[in-house]
């Protein structure tokens, strides 16, 4: 195992529909400060860089990066935000490590989506402006049309993507950081209303607030100040191109070159036996199948075969999402990632409570995606 | 301690408004100006060829996203596509319902690197992966070099 850069710290505030409370910096700083808590480390002093991942139409700023530093200890440090997905972060961090410019790095990510009155419109208003753009109608569509060409391609149908639904959403129950953990039936979800056939209402992730602070170090540094490392072992990530008529719509291309990097780096030849348990993007409830087979987490087309026999499931061969995923937890947009990859982190050290994975794990992965209408993902393989 | 001191009355937290005022003016470009002022005065659809790679590709542009050539020749990939994949909308961006569903799809075309996405005006249970559909133009005066002079496939 490759020992390079470890996790450290850990810090998350509970991710909720709405924060009417906090304002989007209260958010942050509280994250932050379990996060710096958890590591023991100050920040004004003795963390030497830090990453947020951001992007402006999301917050609700013109050149929102010149926002952040004040709320994370960062004022007059080394400090830069990614505008991209939490893994994305973290890779930034890792090369900070590993070049020896810097030991020990802070990666914050957020979401204040309640912050945003009008969504749907600025989701439209990341589609291409010339092509795409004039069609009109809420960008959902394109995950409708996405799930569709899936669906047909992977011998999956919708009733596994409503297993999906029901397996993450009921996982949630026991993560005491979720807003959307319920008991449900796949009846429930095929009944729910459609609103962008094949999708329908409860196939989609809900928005919610949340920040997520990871705090990272160089092996030296991990070695003196923390007694329970989870080191970094693979990181990847990738961009389809933009173009959305240009894509593969049944298969998640950027998300078979980001594992491919990271298991690369890893050293993982077989990923269905060599990784224990994964956090995989499930905004729509069928792109988890589809990350899973992008992922290598099956053969080829029996990514719901798998999920019927119950291999993903809590208790299962290869566990997915036991957090609850974006479909449990709720959707944190950029910051989606970074929650990804702190619920691998939690479940190595075996601090993951009441949805701690009964078996022992000594290795995990945690894939994202950046959503609609990207075809941008990380991967992250993180060992013990 | 100010952390412990948050107020759980909905009525004493304070907003304050704010909107994004943001206008753009979008510069086609060269392959965007010629696919549009074909489209709009001679109906046609042009996709942009890679001289290296023999690709056709459409929308068009001017470089090659697998060989980074220049894309220096057009060609007319017709008005005939098959159906690649489509999704039947019920609600609108408020996500309000819809009177009538809106079917969209991309649309591929023969010898072609991608497609249109495009409204498609077929009814909802009639739509199949793999359907032949064909552009439906806009009458010329109505045409404004705009990807909505295809009013829609079908």
């Amino acid at each position: 195992m490759k020992k390079n850069v470890a996790v450290v710290g850990i810090g998350n505030t509970a991710f909720r529909p709405k924060t009417d409370e906090y304002s989007w910096k209260e958010l942050m700083y509280e994250a932050a400060s379990r996060a710096y808590n958890d590591a023991g480390l100050n920040p004004r002093k003795e963390i030497d860089s830090f990453i947020t991942c951001a992007e402006d139409y999301w917050e609700g700023f013109s050149i929102y990066d010149e926002f952040v530093p004040d709320q994370i200890g960062a004022a007059l440090r080394s400090c830069c935000t990614v505008c991209g997905d939490g893994i994305q972060g973290l890779a930034l961090a890792y090369m900070q490590i590993m070049s020896g410019a810097v030991d020990t790095v802070a990666v914050e990510s957020h979401s204040k989506i309640s912050d945003l009155l009008t969504y749907s419109d600025v989701l439209a208003f990341a589609l291409d402006p010339i092509y795409n753009r004039p069609i009109g109608g809420h960008p959902h569509y394109l995950a409708g049309m996405e799930m569709r060409r899936f669906l047909r391609d992977s011998k999956c149908t919708e009733k596994d993507c409503a297993r999906v639904v029901v397996k993450n959403k009921t996982n949630a129950l026991k993560n005491p950081s979720s807003a959307y953990g319920t008991k449900l039936t796949t009846d429930d979800v095929k009944s729910s209303p459609e609103v962008f056939s094949p999708l329908r209402q409860l196939d989609v992730s809900n928005l919610v607030d949340g920040s997520i602070v990871m705090v990272l170090a160089s092996a030296k540094r991990a070695k003196e100040i923390c007694d329970n490392p989870v080191w970094i072992t693979g990181i990847g990530w990738s961009s389809d191109t933009p173009w959305i008529e240009n894509r593969d719509w049944g298969r998640a291309e950027y998300a078979e070159e980001a594992s491919k990097m990271a298991y690369k780096m890893a050293g993982i030849k077989n990923p269905s036996s060599d990784i224990d348990f994964a956090e995989m993007d499930d905004k729509f409830s069928y792109k988890e199948l589809q990350h899973i087979q992008a992922a290598k987490l099956c053969r080829k087309g029996e990514a719901g075969k798998r999920l019927r026999k119950g291999h993903y499931d809590f208790e299962g061969r290869l566990p997915v999402n036991v957090s609850g995923g974006s479909l449990g937890c709720g959707n944190l947009i950029e910051a989606s990632g970074l929650h990804r990859a702190m619920e691998v982190a939690l479940q190595l050290r075996g601090h993951a409570g009441r949805h701690q994975i009964k078996k022992v794990v000594k290795r995990g992965l945690a894939l994202s995606w950046r959503s609609l209408p990207t075809a941008t993902g990380g991967a992250v393989v993180m060992e013990v | 301690m100010t952390f412990l001191e948050r107020s759980r009355d909905p009525e004493a937290h304070k907003h304050w408004y704010g909107d994004m005022e943001a206008s753009y003016l979008y510069s086609t470009g060269i392959a965007g100006e010629k696919f549009f002022s074909t489209l709009r005065d001679k109906g046609n659809i042009m996709g942009a060829s890679c001289p290296k790679c023999k690709k056709v590709f459409l929308p068009p542009r001017m470089y090659c996203e697998i060989c980074f050539s220049e894309t220096k020749n057009w060609k007319d990939v017709g008005k005939e596509g098959k159906v690649e994949t489509y999704s039947v909308a019920h609600v609108d961006i408020e996500g309000n319902p819809l009177d009538e569903p809106i079917v969209y799809g991309l649309i591929r075309f023969p010898r072609t690197e991608g497609g249109l996405v495009h409204v498609i005006s077929v009814k909802p249970e009639k739509v199949k992966i793999g359907m032949k559909v064909k552009a439906k133009l806009k009458p010329k005066k109505e045409r404004k070099g705009s990807i909505l002079d295809i009013a829609s496939f079908g």
